[in-house]
């Protein structure tokens, strides 16, 4: 092969070099052919040492450098980079991670692991000789979103994309939107009427000329790929209509937990959920309910945090943030509607975290008592004539049983992610165990998904209240413009490459592609299949599944990959 | 086993006297730093919970509050500043109120009406009493024996000390039976523990180790010194008291009289001085019922001396008069507040500690029978 190549060895000031002999490695790389530059640096990712592979590559006239270093998760940009400010194509740069996987994992071994960072050097240098310049492709966004769901967070969102001059289509399933926050009537602080909010961003959402709002409406399918999408919805009068946008949000919120038949007493009907409770309490309902000198008692975390009221429950695994708050709240509201009535609050754990705080201690002033249960051994409730007994254990007592004689138990019932299984069927954005969205970092990267151009806000990807559900549309929306109003996206060139002269077209590729990245064409006198290069992925599926080997990725290919594998086996570079 | 909650508790002994009992988040704090409480029962944490959580049961059956003895420190010590020690008390009054069958407890101790009615109308008896029954009045020399002949005034002290202790003694049964439970109880355990009854009665001796200071348990202990042995006199040599004879001034029946009389007066004005200047834990919070108590014992011993003072300067009407006055403050006393008032506390207290004694004897016969019986 020709071609020169420069090889840098870093010490990563000694998580290499105490456990690899990396003078060694130098050594055994140096005499490899093609290689020009063998040499060992303390810090390659610093400065100094990055304006060093500068000058090597512009002095030496290098034609590929491998930079043998940390995991490329941490620096293969900074490396791309470092070839493109010297004139190099930033695709003619390979990184050989020696760190995680010799030094780190050899720790014992200084021999073995010297020994593999040669093999890997080795590999790479074969790779950066047959490398070859490539160029990331634009795909031209369209400067529209779709919003699914239009609850608080999605009518949110809607607005802010909007107001960015995105044009947005809002999908809703049910016939009025709003979501679960239109049926608040008192929400904390400031006593805040859901209905009235979402009224106010509906007339808003009117108003706006850039966006459309379709209710009763479904997504059925969709194609492209991020800047382009394809997608069909069916909307209320049975007919599909097909949306062009650049990106998608989807904020399908929560629903709250159904508890199996039995749990907790569900289905008795002296036995209602926290947000039905709030409903005949804010709608003055609650007077048939209760009286003076009744007994309510809520019982915490059901449907959260494992908590089993029966066999057959499914509660989920985690917390449900909103829960603690919101069942102290009502114990300030129903204290206040009816100073008479007792309440008993049975929890786990009290989680009213942040200004939620205050509500807890004035609960608790109002004259509502507190129990904790142990959380391996969660209250019972029992019918009991026309009152419910709840049988709980109190850890403040040593675990002694106590017994409340209930007119009334609130089940204070967490989030489950609404029912999505088309939604995800259709976008192919992974769900975690719990059914929630995932995103692609839990931290750094909270709103968006492995797909890209879809992103995830509000309550459907983990339990939020209403404002951090707001907080986390505005997050998605800004993720969104950012995305769309650059007017272009760059993706990366490793896309499969068909050679239409072995093709005949049998349609195996089409059937093995995730991605749907592959049509046939007809081309010179014959069917052959083709790569749609911003649907392609570069996951390479397709290539083995040819059976005329007419399939080759660029970036990855055969003929690479091959020589690689021989230098580890230990041929020559 | 379960205990049913019940949520008036809360609202119920907050008549008593109990402060905020909502403030109170079970942080253990005031347990931790209680010297009473190191081993064995623990309080006043627990014996708040139950309060807010309203197990009355559990309550009823709690010697906690009886082995309190408000020294205060929980309350210094309480991050939220609820008053743990004054929960005691008050948690104390709701238990004389709720072992008493009669029902008077709850009303004196949640009614000023009620209270001081009912003192009214003991002394108004005793007034009625004398207006008919009274004896000759001689006018040209003292002679009280004959306005009231000492067999009759000792008789009715021991008609009214019965009702009073018949009284305390169904209640004492009730407490008893609250606290003992359905757990088996040796019946030789209950005469081994006596002694633990007798020694808390009189020396009090828990109270050394409350606090810093032992100023008011010594204050306390001298009182009850005097007040046994006026008890004592009263009840069994009221003939070598009550007589017209003037004994010279260091004659016992003059000495002793003179000791008692000031102890029981200066001790009661000592600790209403405290409950005006609220400068001890103890003394920070009143209930009516606690102003009662004192004033009535240092009304007790004032009228005393002062049937005396009247009677060896020679002045018959007065003698008679204040005679009157003293069996009338008298009379409420041994009438209302012993059965049912803030003077059960001296039989609940020692009694409460007793039972524990009990349990404690009769658990360790159980272990120590095993080996025998197995
Ligand atoms: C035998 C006659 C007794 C008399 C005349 C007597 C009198 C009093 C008086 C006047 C007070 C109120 C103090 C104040 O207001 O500051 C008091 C409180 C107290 N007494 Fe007694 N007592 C007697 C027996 C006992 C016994 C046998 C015990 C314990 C075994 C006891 C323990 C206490 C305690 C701990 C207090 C302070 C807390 C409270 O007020 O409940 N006393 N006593
Ligand atoms: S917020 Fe509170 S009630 Fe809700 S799941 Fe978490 S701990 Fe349980
Ligand atoms: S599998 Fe190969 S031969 Fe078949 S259509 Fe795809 S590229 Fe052509
Ligand atoms: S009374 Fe005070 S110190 Fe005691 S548990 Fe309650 S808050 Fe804590
Ligand atoms: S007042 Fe003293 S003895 Fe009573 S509970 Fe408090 S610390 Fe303990």
């Amino acid at each position: 092969m020709e071609g020169k190549v420069g090889v840098f060895i870093c010490h990563c000031g000694g998580n290499i070099s105490d456990y690899v002999d990396v003078e060694k490695v130098k050594e055994a790389i140096s005499g490899l052919p093609g290689v020009v530059v063998s040499t060992t640096t303390m810090f390659a990712c610093s400065d100094a040492a990055q304006q060093e592979i500068i000058d090597s590559i512009e002095d030496e006239g290098l034609d590929g450098i491998v930079v043998a270093s940390c995991s490329p998760k941490l620096h293969l940009h900074t490396f791309r980079g470092v070839a493109a400010r010297a004139g190099l194509n930033p695709y003619r740069y390979v990184h050989v991670n020696i760190r995680e996987q010799c030094s780190w994992a050899h720790r014992k071994d200084r021999d073995a692991a010297t020994e593999k960072a040669v093999a890997l050097i080795r590999a790479g240098v074969a790779r950066a000789l047959r490398s070859e310049s490539l160029e990331r492709f634009r795909v031209e966004t369209r400067p529209s979103v779709l919003v699914v769901g239009a609850g608080i967070s999605g009518l949110r969102s809607a607005l802010a994309l909007s107001e960015m001059g995105l044009s947005v289509t809002i999908v809703e399933r049910e016939e009025e939107p709003g979501g679960f926050f239109r049926k608040v009537r008192n929400a904390y602080p400031g006593g805040l009427d859901g209905r009235e909010v979402v009224d106010s961003l509906l007339s808003e959402v009117a108003a706006r000329e850039n966006i459309t709002l379709f209710t009763g409406a479904q997504v059925v399918e969709k194609k492209g790929t991020v800047g382009d999408f394809q997608v069909k919805i069916r909307v209320s009068d049975g007919s599909t209509v097909t949306l062009l946008v650049g990106a998608v949000l989807l904020a399908t919120g929560f629903e709250p937990y159904e508890p199996a038949p039995g749990e907790f007493g569900f289905g008795h009907p002296r036995v209602v959920r926290l947000p039905e409770f709030l409903e005949l309490l804010d709608g003055g309902r609650g007077m048939s309910l209760l009286k003076d000198g009744d007994t309510v008692a809520f019982i915490y975390c059901v449907g959260s945090r494992g908590t089993k009221g029966c066999e057959e429950a499914r509660p989920g695994d985690y917390c449900s943030r909103y829960c603690c708050g919101a069942a102290v709240h009502t114990a300030c509201r129903l204290a206040e509607v009816f100073p008479g009535v007792s309440q008993y609050h049975l929890f786990r754990d009290m989680r009213t975290y942040g200004k939620l705080e205050a509500l807890y201690e004035e609960a608790s002033r109002e004259g509502a008592v507190f129990l904790r249960f142990p959380g391996d051994s969660p209250p019972a409730v029992v019918p009991d004539g026309e009152r419910l007994l709840v049988r709980s254990k109190d850890t403040l007592l040593g675990g002694e049983e106590v017994e409340i004689a209930a007119d009334l138990v609130v089940l204070v019932t967490g989030m489950v992610p609404r029912e999505n299984s088309g939604l995800v069927e259709v976008f192919k954005v992974p769900v975690g165990r719990d059914g929630f969205f995932n995103e692609v970092h839990p931290k750094l990267r909270p709103v968006e998904t492995v797909i890209d151009g879809v992103f995830i806000v509000g309550a459907g990807q983990g339990p939020k209240t209403a404002q951090e559900a707001v907080a986390s549309a505005l997050a998605g929306s800004a993720k969104c413009a950012s995305l769309l109003l650059k007017g272009y996206v760059e993706l990366e060139p490793f896309v499969a490459e068909v050679d239409r002269d072995l093709c005949e077209w049998c349609g195996e590729c089409e059937k093995v592609c995730p991605y749907g990245a592959i049509r046939q064409v007809h081309c010179e006198g014959k069917e052959v299949a083709e790569i749609v290069p911003a649907l392609c992925k570069g996951g390479g599926s397709c290539v083995p599944a040819c059976p005329k080997g007419a399939i080759d990725l660029a970036g990855f290919r055969d003929s690479q990959i091959r020589a690689m594998i021989d230098a580890l086996a230990g041929g020559g570079a | 086993m379960t205990s049913r909650v019940d949520p008036k508790v809360k609202e119920e002994v907050q008549r008593f006297g109990a402060r905020d009992l909502s403030l109170c988040f079970n942080c253990g704090t005031c347990t931790a730093t209680c010297p009473l409480s190191a081993e064995g029962p623990s309080f006043p944490r627990k014996i708040i919970h139950l309060l807010q959580v309203g197990l009355r049961e559990e309550l009823l059956s709690s010697p906690e509050p009886w082995l309190c003895y408000y020294c205060g420190e929980c309350s210094t010590s309480c991050p939220r500043e609820a008053n743990p020690g004054e929960t005691m008390m008050s948690a104390r009054r709701w238990l004389i109120a709720s072992y008493d069958c009669t029902g008077i407890s709850r009303k004196i101790y949640t009614s000023r009406v009620w209270e001081w009615g009912l003192i009214a109308a003991a002394s108004l008896l005793v007034v009625l009493l004398f207006a008919i029954f009274h004896g000759p009045i001689v006018t040209d020399r003292v002679a009280l024996n004959t306005f009231a002949p000492v067999e009759w005034i000792s008789l009715a002290d021991h008609v009214a000390a019965l009702f009073a202790l018949s009284i305390l003694g169904t209640n004492a049964l009730r407490m008893a039976r609250s606290i003992l439970g359905k757990n088996g109880v040796s019946p030789l355990a209950f005469v081994r523990a006596l002694p633990v009854f007798f020694v808390n009665l009189f020396t009090q001796k828990r109270w050394k180790e409350c606090g810093e200071s032992q100023r008011e348990w010594i204050l306390h202990l001298l009182l009850v010194a005097s007040y046994v042995g006026m008890m004592v006199i009263i009840i069994f040599f009221l003939s070598w008291f009550q007589t017209d004879e003037i004994h010279p001034f260091f004659h016992p029946q003059r000495l002793v009289g003179y000791a008692i009389a000031a102890i029981m007066m200066v001790v009661p004005i000592l600790f209403m001085r405290g409950r005006v200047r609220r400068d001890k834990e103890i003394h920070r919070f009143s209930h009516p019922t606690d102003w009662t108590f004192l004033i009535l014992l240092f009304l007790i011993a004032l009228t005393g001396i002062l049937v005396h003072v009247f009677r060896i300067s020679g002045m018959p009407e007065a003698t008679y008069a204040a005679y009157v006055i003293h069996l009338a403050v008298d009379a409420p006393w041994v009438l209302v507040i012993v059965p049912f008032g803030k003077w059960t506390h001296i039989v609940y207290r020692p009694f409460a500690l007793y039972l524990l004694a009990v349990k404690e004897y009769s658990l360790r016969e159980a272990v120590e029978g095993q080996p025998e019986t197995a």
